[in-house]
């Protein structure tokens, strides 16, 4: 009986469930919109701030500073196995480790830094995308300003101390000492310049998972270090660093407000509603009373038309959120937008969450009907 | 069976009041007919919905059966409507968007949903009513309606009807129609307390009360 009343006021008082339907509907289609989109958004950000480069420099610990800040790297070495200790831990603030040797040589007369990259490892169960190029052996990366100077182009022929190397790519200008890096594979430039099995650097990213205000990240940074890889000392480069957790915090202080927003003004619009409804009904709640219907059962019509509102508004929302992700994120996230997909747990969750939301937004009003004298709306004096 | 002492009700604030009921002492025995007449702001409906358990007097005691209803909790008084009271309106206050069947359905103090739907479906037909069962109160003629209202009160067989100007919105052939409906329901033993400007109950009242100010003269 409690269905069918309110599956015929609902249809008798459509405008009303209409604008209610409407407010839900648009809460869950933000919502669904924002986390569906989310995915992209994070890895587009990941992606972005990677592109400033790592923000860790793993080194051997009797690297002398003052050597190191002024060749670029370090030049005592160690074992390359040392980045294979990072498996084992897990819960650790190193994600993205890569083993990397630096040299200076002379080439073609002129100052260059080769460096040869190792393919990527990640700490066990942190399983990510690579944020370095994987170079193939045989094959080399020159910097813009050795390939703009020597002419060098991509599929071009290298000779690099008696070695051919095919030229892969010629890479952007970043204004810095990369643009005179030749980058190539571990193996083949640790054979190349006499250091078999030896790096000078892991290259990290940190995943500044500490917020501001907790300990100091480095200091953590450093204690994880202590218990992998004693033999050695980690740099950060604040700038980077810094910048990344800027962001993080930034984008969810953002959502949070947004999120409040949105909440309070269709919480707010609801209860609006919610209370033009329980007006309209006054002499409908009066008569039930009269009739020997309960508070409860009367305050079930209009929780009940809530959840019911908040149901069909989160299926709906859901559908409108996702089809605008999917329209409009890609767009938007254009280097990840093929990480934008529906994301079914969501449904899900608005189904639960929807109605209750929609049911606390009306249950002020509807308390206040029940709490209203019903003989005064039943007396005519 | 109903024993109102001294009942009073004060409207307001402690400004402006207004006293709509002022020691009313009423007795109504089983089974009585009783009419409360009453020019309009007399407080009729004040006085019924106080009896009703719906309107709490500012002072005094309303006994039904021997119990205060206004020491039950507001639950066991809602209950003890439901098995108990009917109420007709001079303005029906069905509900707009059930049917005919629906409305008169819609009573608290029924059992299942088969007997609703069939005791509905038989007062319906007792009250020439049953060609409308499908139809929505904004499709009945006023008449129509009143006895829609009415059949809703009937439905649970309440022991007492309180009927609150019932004909004040009908013509005179369909006001002797709702008279004739509570008079047979009267006469099956329910106790009736009829409120109304109007004479038109008087040739069937036990008992006539008049009225005025909030006192019964």
């Amino acid at each position: 009986m409690l269905i069918k009343l309110i599956y015929k006021e609902i249809v008798h008082r459509k405008l009303n469930a209409i604008l209610s339907l409407l407010a839900v509907t648009f809460a869950v289609a933000f919502f669904v919109s924002f986390f569906t989109a989310n995915e992209a958004s994070k890895r587009e950000t990941i992606r972005l701030t990677r592109d400033m480069g790592f923000n860790l420099r793993i080194i051997p610990g009797e690297t002398d500073m003052n050597k190191f800040w002024t060749e670029g790297y370090s030049d005592l070495t160690m074992p390359e196995d040392y980045i294979n200790r990072f498996w084992e831990f897990k819960d650790f603030s190193f994600a993205h480790l890569t083993a990397t040797l630096h040299k200076k040589i002379v080439w073609n007369n002129k100052e260059v830094v080769l460096t040869g990259i190792a393919p990527e490892i990640e700490p066990t169960g942190k399983k990510k995308t690579a944020m370095i190029f994987s170079i193939e052996p045989g094959t080399v990366y020159v910097g813009y300003e050795l390939a703009k100077d020597m002419q060098i182009r991509q599929e071009d022929s290298i000779n690099i101390f008696n070695r051919y190397f095919t030229v892969n790519k010629t890479l952007s200008e970043t204004g810095s000492i990369d643009d005179i890096r030749i980058y190539g594979a571990l193996s083949e430039f640790q054979d190349l310049i006499g250091f078999k099995g030896k790096i000078n650097e892991i290259m990290a990213l940190n995943c500044l998972c500490v917020s501001p205000g907790e300990n100091d990240p480095l200091e953590i940074l450093r204690e994880q270090l202590d218990q992998v890889l004693p033999e050695a000392k980690v740099i950060m480069n604040t700038t980077i660093a810094n910048a990344r957790e800027r962001q993080r915090h930034m984008l969810e202080k953002y959502f949070a407000l947004v999120t409040t927003f949105v909440i309070i003004v269709i919480a707010v619009w609801i209860g609006a509603l919610a209370m033009m409804n329980a007006r309209e009904r006054q002499k409908e709640i009066g008569i039930l009373r009269a009739i020997g219907h309960n508070g409860r059962e009367i305050a079930g019509l209009f929780i009940g038309k809530a959840m019911i509102i908040g149901i069909v508004s989160a299926v709906l929302g859901y559908a409108i959120g996702t089809i605008l992700a999917l329209k409009f994120g890609p767009g938007i996230f254009k280097i990840t937008a093929g990480s934008i997909k529906p994301i079914y747990s969501i449904l899900i969750w608005s189904i639960i969450a929807a109605p209750v939301f929609s049911a606390f937004a009306a249950f002020l009003p509807t308390l206040v009907a029940i709490l209203k004298d019903p003989a005064v709306t039943l007396r005519k004096e | 069976m109903i024993h109102l002492d001294k009942v009073g009700k004060i409207f307001g604030s402690s400004t402006k009041q207004v006293e709509a009921l002022r020691n009313i002492d009423l007795q109504v025995n089983k089974g009585e007919f009783i009419v409360i007449r009453g020019p309009s702001g007399s407080g009729k409906t004040t006085l019924l919905l106080s009896i009703g358990g719906m309107l709490q007097p500012s002072s005094g005691v309303v006994n039904i059966e021997n119990r205060d209803i206004y020491l039950l909790s507001e639950f066991e008084r809602t209950k003890f409507r439901a098995f108990n009271i009917g109420f007709v309106f001079q303005m029906f206050y069905l509900i707009p968007y059930l049917n005919v069947l629906e409305n008169i359905m819609l009573s608290a103090g029924l059992g299942s949903n088969g007997t609703r739907q069939r005791k509905a479906s038989e007062l319906a037909e007792k009250l020439g009513i049953s060609d409308r069962i499908l139809h929505k109160p904004s499709e009945l003629s006023a008449g129509e309606r009143q006895r829609v209202a009415l059949a809703r009160a009937l439905i649970h067989r309440p022991k007492i009807i309180l009927a609150d100007e019932p004909t004040g919105n009908l013509d005179p052939d369909n006001s002797q129609e709702v008279i004739k409906i509570l008079k047979e329901y009267h006469q099956t033993g329910g106790t009736i307390i009829f409120v109304t400007h109007g004479k038109d109950a008087d040739q069937y009242a036990d008992h006539i009360f008049y009225l005025n100010k909030g006192e019964i003269t």
